[in-house]
């Protein structure tokens, strides 16, 4: 009897580069590992506020290794992350609030599409410099995604009712009711007792503590298509 | 015509736990990749006050995923760490001030006894929840390394000289001045280029990075 797939419930934000690394690698791994991968979408702000963390760019250095270190880790986990021009005004003052209400509601009426959309979103603000925030430009990122022009509309109203506010808010709860003080958080369910990993760089742990086989960012069952 | 060796400077203190993790791995690869190791003692409250960051510990989530992490690096690593019953107390409060001098000074004079002394304070502090701050703890650490009881005592009365407790600094600032906010430090030199890699979970990135050149 084949063993059940464990449920692996990825907490992201897009406003995050290293939960874009996680994400991609995760969805890179999910049709190779015995794995259910789940995304949650989060508000990194809120996870900040609750925990009494605060942003690493708000250290100086911090934000200079922050950096250098997605330029290495761009060549390394072959995402194409490029640092916006106004890196602080992005992450600071511009923020992601409609954003992940937006990938809440698809998360909510469209899951299937919950991938694709949350791609588009960080190819938008991590890889062209391009605004997040507005009506306009999350249209845009969703009907790059696959969505229509009126299921992207109906996404996007749905998005400031309370109900896809909450969603958002409770989702974000759960984060923090698993310890999270930063995303990506991830969270892998075995033996019925949840075990919670920190950032895009225990991925080898992760598959040691899974039993699975680690073959580097980039595994053979992707590299045809990149 | 073979390819010289690669310099890797190691900055890390012995109060940070992933600074051990860093240094075992380094210390393992040392002999299998075209590298030269270069150990450097450094002072990580130096480093967090210098760059305005802060331990990670005073955020109590952190604090508490850090014991976590520690659990499961420890089996993946295969490096012995037990978190000290009074993690706080330790890393706050006690510090690792006379400890890095120590290393300062053995590095000063017995540079070749560096990597033994570093893991027997590792030992003490973050496999055993040992004492490394009084004298005799560290005299412990350094006979377990191998140095007799003569060389030990001359090694801990020079800890205390202006000379090594500069020599602390100057490292401490030489990190610094690589942008270090935190240890462990790598600083890898490549074409005349240094590549600063903070934290001990870049290895298979850095195993990338010295094989592009």
């Amino acid at each position: 009897m084949a063993n059940l797939p464990r449920k692996l419930e990825l907490f992201y934000d897009v406003l995050s580069p290293y939960s874009w690394l996680g994400f991609e690698l995760l969805c890179r791994y999910q049709n190779i590992w015995n794995i259910n991968l789940q995304l949650r979408p989060s508000f990194i702000a809120g996870i900040m506020k609750d925990s009494g963390n605060k942003p690493p760019a708000l250290v100086p250095r911090k934000g200079k290794y922050m950096m250098m270190d997605l330029q290495h880790l761009k060549n390394f986990y072959q995402v194409p992350i490029r640092i916006p021009k106004d890196f602080l005004t992005v992450i600071l003052e511009k923020g992601s609030l409609n954003a992940m209400r937006f990938l809440t509601a698809v998360n909510m009426e469209k899951p299937e599409m919950l991938e694709n959309v949350s791609r588009e979103l960080w190819m938008r603000i991590w890889s062209r410099d391009e605004d997040i925030t507005e009506p306009q430009s999350i249209l845009a990122a969703a009907e790059k995604a696959g969505l229509s022009k009126e299921q992207a509309k109906s996404l996007l109203e749905n998005s400031s009712t309370d109900k896809v506010k909450n969603k958002l808010k409770e989702t974000t709860s759960a984060a923090c009711n698993y310890g999270a003080f930063g995303l990506p958080t991830i969270v892998v369910h075995m033996d019925n007792k949840p075990c919670v990993i920190f950032g895009s760089d225990r991925m080898e742990m992760l598959a040691y503590l899974l039993g699975e086989q680690w073959q580097g960012p980039v595994p053979s069952a992707v590299k045809g298509k990149l």
